[in-house]
């Protein structure tokens, strides 16, 4: 194979070409590859390098099913880029297929095992018609029913394909589908599926894990060996690429970049954001090859025949690896059009900063206060840092040149200064006082967030100021008063609607930390695998109401527990919030009715009514005053 | 279709939708008046068979409301820098001269009741702070407190200069008395009554106790009254709002949080029987359709059609009237009256009969005695839309807006654009445990004719008023906005479902 000779000046081409190019498929680029394994598989052998490995342990899983011998069928379900073809290949393979009958066009493939059972294959439930597919559902049921046990089923969909078949089946057969409830309550989590389906979602197995395997695959992959020998970086010469990729894989900065990565995909994680194995390639891919000028690099990737270019116009600094992390090489619509930037977009990276940070890039090269951090943060970096290019372009928004002056003028600075605030957050040490990495984004708890995680997870105590702050913050919105208050939790109503953003009714008080069976807990809750805020009003099962805690929520009690009001920030934290206020009221309210029945004999009405006013000293510091009313009998 | 109506020149409407539906009784304020016929009926609540005279005697609670709403020295002398016993004197003698013509000048009772002035203010405070409409400038007679239990409950009045109260029709104008009849007809009309006495009139609530505290003694109206009439014996409509209340009672959510649901629901339902019963008047059997939009930041094709939707349902009800004074033409009655050997006097008389038109005693405006059947037909109709315009035919407008299902934002002209509260209300109502979305969607159109998405909206892309796509996009923003409402899970790509809060026990 040939690769273009694009520079006069080459006369080899680049030893890594072939595997550039290869990776370079997986990248952001426009084409939309539904059949990206089939691609996949085919570029491989034309590239003739070796592939990227990745385990697969539910594939292991799903061997191990059917080697068992269990009867019943098996679906594999996730989104898009799950793998969900790849495992079904890896299946079929396994149990004896051959690669040619996998690639042909039939939509139900059958292969007879050595067990004598018939596994029939259907990789993607949405290419069968109508009639092709109520034929393999209703194998499915058979199967599952324990009626048939010849032949099963092993067919790969996304979670609403399935649950949408299994609805319009039961329609023609006007009835309710038996397997459409346990699949969809499987999926949801709430259930497990019955004993002959075994169902593997795939969209579930992504850990914390997931990244860093993909980035290592990727940047530590044996190809990159040929470029110790490649004319482009001979001479001192820095290749973009294998610049980022060497920062990708963490040997000079002792792994910060891929830690610090690693955290923020994390989090996007425990938002719920769902990041399939495909999206992390592109992600990985574009991390290494991107680059912001798409006439110097095809499409914003950039391939080995583009270095020389880039090199002679002195542009390695547009391929920053701290840019592409957000795919700000890629042109806004392609870049949103993955769930993997999209996530990686809400944490402001590059929009949000302090006033320390931008004091630092702007003033800092020139303010004896502050040239000290300069150098040790922008200057020390002469690729991706305070570059020629930046410090020139610096001297000209500070000068207030004329081209500064007009529209726009400055902004070629400033996306400079952008592209700095990328690289501060991947850059500046834990223990950086002034300069703390996560004030750079929007989720500026969220170090104390994934530091409670942990805790939690290890059975250690978590940290006071943390366990206060998320009290002060919960008090603020249950009540709509700012209230000091971190030593107990006001259940607060107005009397009226409990949606109402001023309560001043205390309903119940419990302590902040949980005694005797009353008060807040946090722990992790196992199923959801997050944080939960367990608040008891009363010892015993069934007295108590649990709150999730996802980063977004987390950041929202910090927040208000600082100051911001609760509207502001997010309509939909608030909102759960009050639903979560709501179930509580309605916990109280039920516990009231249930004791006062339980009474052996009803005792004399004295006559008072006790309404507990939520008042507040000096100091914010909130408590609960009781006002008597004499009803009279 | 004879049954007489007292007080009203003719009798066009009340045939159609009752008497009376009116557009200044806010969904709240028909509740507010149902729950005070409720009151009278918690022996046998909602077992009124079509037939059975139901009667009730409202509450008036003068005491109560002057203390709440026509008082408004309270906060000023809280503030002074007097002893307490100086705070009771000045208050008391600043509000008995505007209690003492409605004969409330004692109330050496509060005293008794509340430790210090500074109780009793918290107190007033806490009361105004939950109820309705309260810093409006509606008079003071006309504002409710929150319904904490029976003894918060009273009908609205007209306070006039002597001290006279009378319950002038204003804002209590039978509405909520139709919303009993509706109910009492609907199949499960009794279960639902015997669940709201249980939650909405347990007189030991705390903040029911209060009130009765406030108000002593309750005060009664002077006697008991009829409802006014409801022509349907049954309806689709009415089984629906009493499975939407029912549904919303099941929540798990303090009841208090359920009216607030219950009174959207039943805006909701009693504007759709009335478009409804327009629409049946007509002759026109289409269900009604709301095609809403889901407010984007782009001006979308949806906004335009939306509008048109909001335009042709406002334009239904002064139909109807027409239709229903015309169609006594295509009797035989009409064809024989017509024939006979006074035409005139005959058909005058059969019109009088349906339509307590033209009056007997002949004086009326014009010479009615010489005007032909058709003639006053046309006369009557003219009439019946001039006077619809007045009150039903503002009913569309008010209501929808009330309920926010109607709106005017970024447009220049009213249009269908449900608000975050009203969809809240959908979902509490309509999703048992969870729903896949397109199902929402599609349930949305079955029980409320709303038509949001691609799915439903089929009709509209092939009559080409409206591209798939722009629909389609309606349809994610609306999946947008529920997510942020923390009441969707997107499971994956266009697989998401609704899910309830008040449902699930455990986590959120």
């Amino acid at each position: 194979m040939s690769s273009p000779v694009v520079s006069s000046r080459e006369s080899t081409t680049p030893p890594s070409s072939a595997w550039v190019r290869f990776l370079r498929s997986y990248g952001p680029t426009p084409n939309n590859l539904t059949l990206f394994d089939e691609f996949v598989t085919d570029a491989l052998s034309k590239a003739k390098v070796q592939p990227i490995v990745l385990g697969s342990p539910m594939l292991d899983e799903i061997k191990k099913r059917v080697d068992s011998g269990i009867p019943g069928s098996i679906l594999i379900a996730g989104t898009a880029g799950d793998g969900k073809t790849y495992h079904c290949r890896g299946l079929w393979m396994h149990l004896g297929g051959v690669d040619k009958d996998w690639t042909s066009k039939t939509p139900i493939k059958e292969l007879k095992l050595s067990d004598g059972r018939v596994a029939v294959f259907v990789k993607d439930l949405s290419e069968l018609n109508d009639e092709q597919s109520d034929k393999a559902l209703t194998l499915l049921e058979r199967s599952v029913g324990g009626e048939e046990t010849e032949e099963f089923l092993v067919v790969a969909a996304n979670h609403g394909q399935i649950l949408e078949r299994l609805r319009d089946i039961g329609k023609r057969q006007n009835r309710i589908h038996p397997l459409r409830k346990p699949i969809q309550d499987t999926f949801l989590q709430h259930g497990v599926a019955p004993e002959g389906l075994a169902i593997f979602d795939l969209s579930r197995t992504t850990r914390r894990e997931s990244l860093s395997e993909v980035l290592h695959a990727v940047a530590g992959h044996p190809e990159w060996e040929n470029c110790t020998r490649c004319e482009l970086q001979a001479g001192g010469r820095v290749c973009p690429i294998y610049e980022n990729r060497t920062r990708a894989l963490g040997e000079r900065d002792g792994g910060l970049f891929a830690r610090r990565l690693g955290e923020i995909v994390e989090v996007s994680r425990l938002n719920g954001w769902h990041l399939p194995v495909r999206d992390l390639l592109a992600l990985a891919s574009n991390i290494i090859l991107g680059h912001s000028n798409p006439k110097e690099a095809k499409e914003g990737l950039m391939a080995c025949s583009d270095v020389a270019k880039i090199q002679e116009k002195g542009s390695i600094e547009n391929a920053s690896i701290y840019g592409n992390v957000f795919g700000s090489n890629l042109p806004t619509r392609r870049a949103m059009s993955r769930p993997v930037f999209r996530a990686l977009a809400s944490f402001g990276i590059g929009t949000e900063t302090t006033n320390a940070s931008d004091g630092l890039m702007v003033y800092g090269n020139d303010d004896p206060k502050l040239v000290q951090a300069f150098n040790r943060l922008l200057l020390s970096d002469p690729i991706y840092g305070a570059t020629p290019g930046y410090l020139a372009s610096l001297q000209r928004y500070l000068e207030g040149e004329e081209t500064a002056r007009v529209d726009n003028g400055a902004h070629e600075f400033l996306t400079r200064l952008i592209a700095q605030r990328y690289r501060f957050f991947f850059t500046t040490q834990d223990d950086e006082r002034d300069y703390p990495y996560w004030m750079m984004t929007a989720f500026q708890f969220a170090g104390d967030y994934l530091e409670m995680v942990s805790a939690l997870s290890e059975n250690k105590p978590i940290s006071e100021a943390i366990r206060a702050r998320l009290v002060r913050g919960l008090n603020r919105v249950m009540t709509g008063l700012l209230i000091e208050n971190n030593d107990k939790l006001f259940v607060a109503s107005s009397g009226g609607f409990t949606q109402s953003r001023i309560s001043v009714l205390c309903d119940t008080e419990v302590p902040a930390r949980r005694t005797g069976g009353v008060g807040m807990r946090i722990k992790l809750d196992p199923i959801a695998e997050r944080p939960a805020l367990d608040v008891s009003l009363a010892a015993g099962e069934g007295n108590s109401a649990s709150f999730l805690l996802s980063p977004v929520r987390f950041e929202f009690l910090c927040r208000v527990a600082d100051g911001t009001l609760p509207g502001s920030f997010s309509n939909e934290c608030l909102e759960d919030m009050l639903a979560f206020k709501a179930k509580l009221l309605r916990k109280a309210e039920v516990m009231r009715a249930n004791r006062t029945s339980e009474d052996d004999e009803p005792s004399p009405d004295d006559g008072t009514l006790t309404l507990n006013f939520i008042e507040i000293e000096t100091n914010g510091h909130g408590f609960s005053r009781p006002v008597t009313v004499r009803i009279g009998a | 279709m004879t049954q007489k109506i007292e007080g009203v020149d003719f009798a066009v409407d009340e045939h159609i939708w009752g008497h009376r539906l009116y557009d200044e009784q806010l969904p709240h304020l028909a509740v507010l008046e149902f729950l005070g016929v409720l009151g009278s009926n918690v022996e046998h609540p909602l077992r009124a068979g079509p037939n059975d005279r139901v009667r009730y005697r409202p509450q008036r609670q003068i005491r109560l409301r002057g203390l709440l709403f026509n008082n408004p020295y309270v906060e000023s002398i809280r503030e002074k820098a007097i002893s307490d016993e100086d705070k009771w004197q000045q208050w008391s003698e600043r509000f008995a001269m505007d209690a003492a013509q409605l004969g409330d000048g004692d109330i050496a009772y509060l005293r008794k009741i509340f430790n210090n002035f500074e109780d009793f203010a918290k107190a007033i405070e806490l009361l105004r702070s939950s109820s309705f409409e309260a810093k409006s400038n509606k008079r003071w007679s006309s504002k409710f407190v929150f319904p904490f239990g029976p003894d918060a409950l009273y009908e609205d009045l007209r306070i006039d200069a002597d001290g006279v109260a009378s319950n002038d029709r204003r804002f209590f104008a039978r509405t909520g008395e139709l919303l009993y009849l509706m109910l009492s007809r609907a199949k499960r009309g009794p279960e639902l009554g015997d669940q709201l006495v249980r939650r909405l009139f347990d007189s030991t609530s705390s903040m029911n106790r209060l009130v009765k505290a406030l108000q002593g003694s309750t005060q009664h109206a002077g006697d008991y009254r009829d409802v006014g009439y409801l022509p349907h014996v049954t309806h689709p409509r009415f089984d629906r709002l009493c499975d939407d209340w029912l549904a919303i009672l099941s929540r798990n959510m303090p009841v208090y949080d359920a009216l607030e649901h219950m009174i959207a629901s039943a805006g909701l339902n009693l504007l759709l029987y009335f478009l409804e019963c327009g629409k049946k008047q007509s002759g026109d059997a289409e269900p009604v359709e709301i095609i809403c939009e889901i407010v984007s930041r782009e001006r979308t094709k949806v906004r335009a059609l939306s509008g048109e939707s909001y335009q042709s349902n406002q334009a239904l009800s002064v139909r109807a009237v027409r239709a229903k004074v015309e169609s006594i033409k295509m009797t035989n009655e009409w064809l024989l009256a017509a024939q006979s050997q006074d035409p005139n006097g005959n058909c005058a008389e059969l019109l009088r009969s349906w339509f307590q038109w033209p009056p007997a005693d002949g004086v009326d405006d014009g010479d009615s005695a010489n005007s032909t059947g058709d003639q006053l037909t046309k006369t009557l109709a003219d009439k019946a839309e001039s006077r619809h315009e007045q009150h039903f035919g503002k009913i569309h407008a008010a209501w929808s807006r009330a309920i926010g299902l109607s709106s005017r934002r970024l447009s220049r002209r009213t249009r269908y654009a449900p608000n975050d509260r009203l969809l809240k209300t959908l979902v509490v109502t309509m999703v048992d445990d969870r729903m896949q979305f397109d199902e929402f969607l599609s349930e949305m159109r079955l029980r409320y004719g709303f038509v949001i998405g691609d799915t439903e909206g089929i009709r509209l892309v092939n009559e080409k008023l409206v591209d798939q796509e722009a629909l389609s996009e309606n349809r994610g923003n609306l999946e947008t906005r529920l997510v942020g409402l923390g009441l969707v899970r997107r499971l994956s790509d266009s697989c998401s479902f609704v899910e309830n809060p008040f449902i699930t026990e455990g986590d959120f």
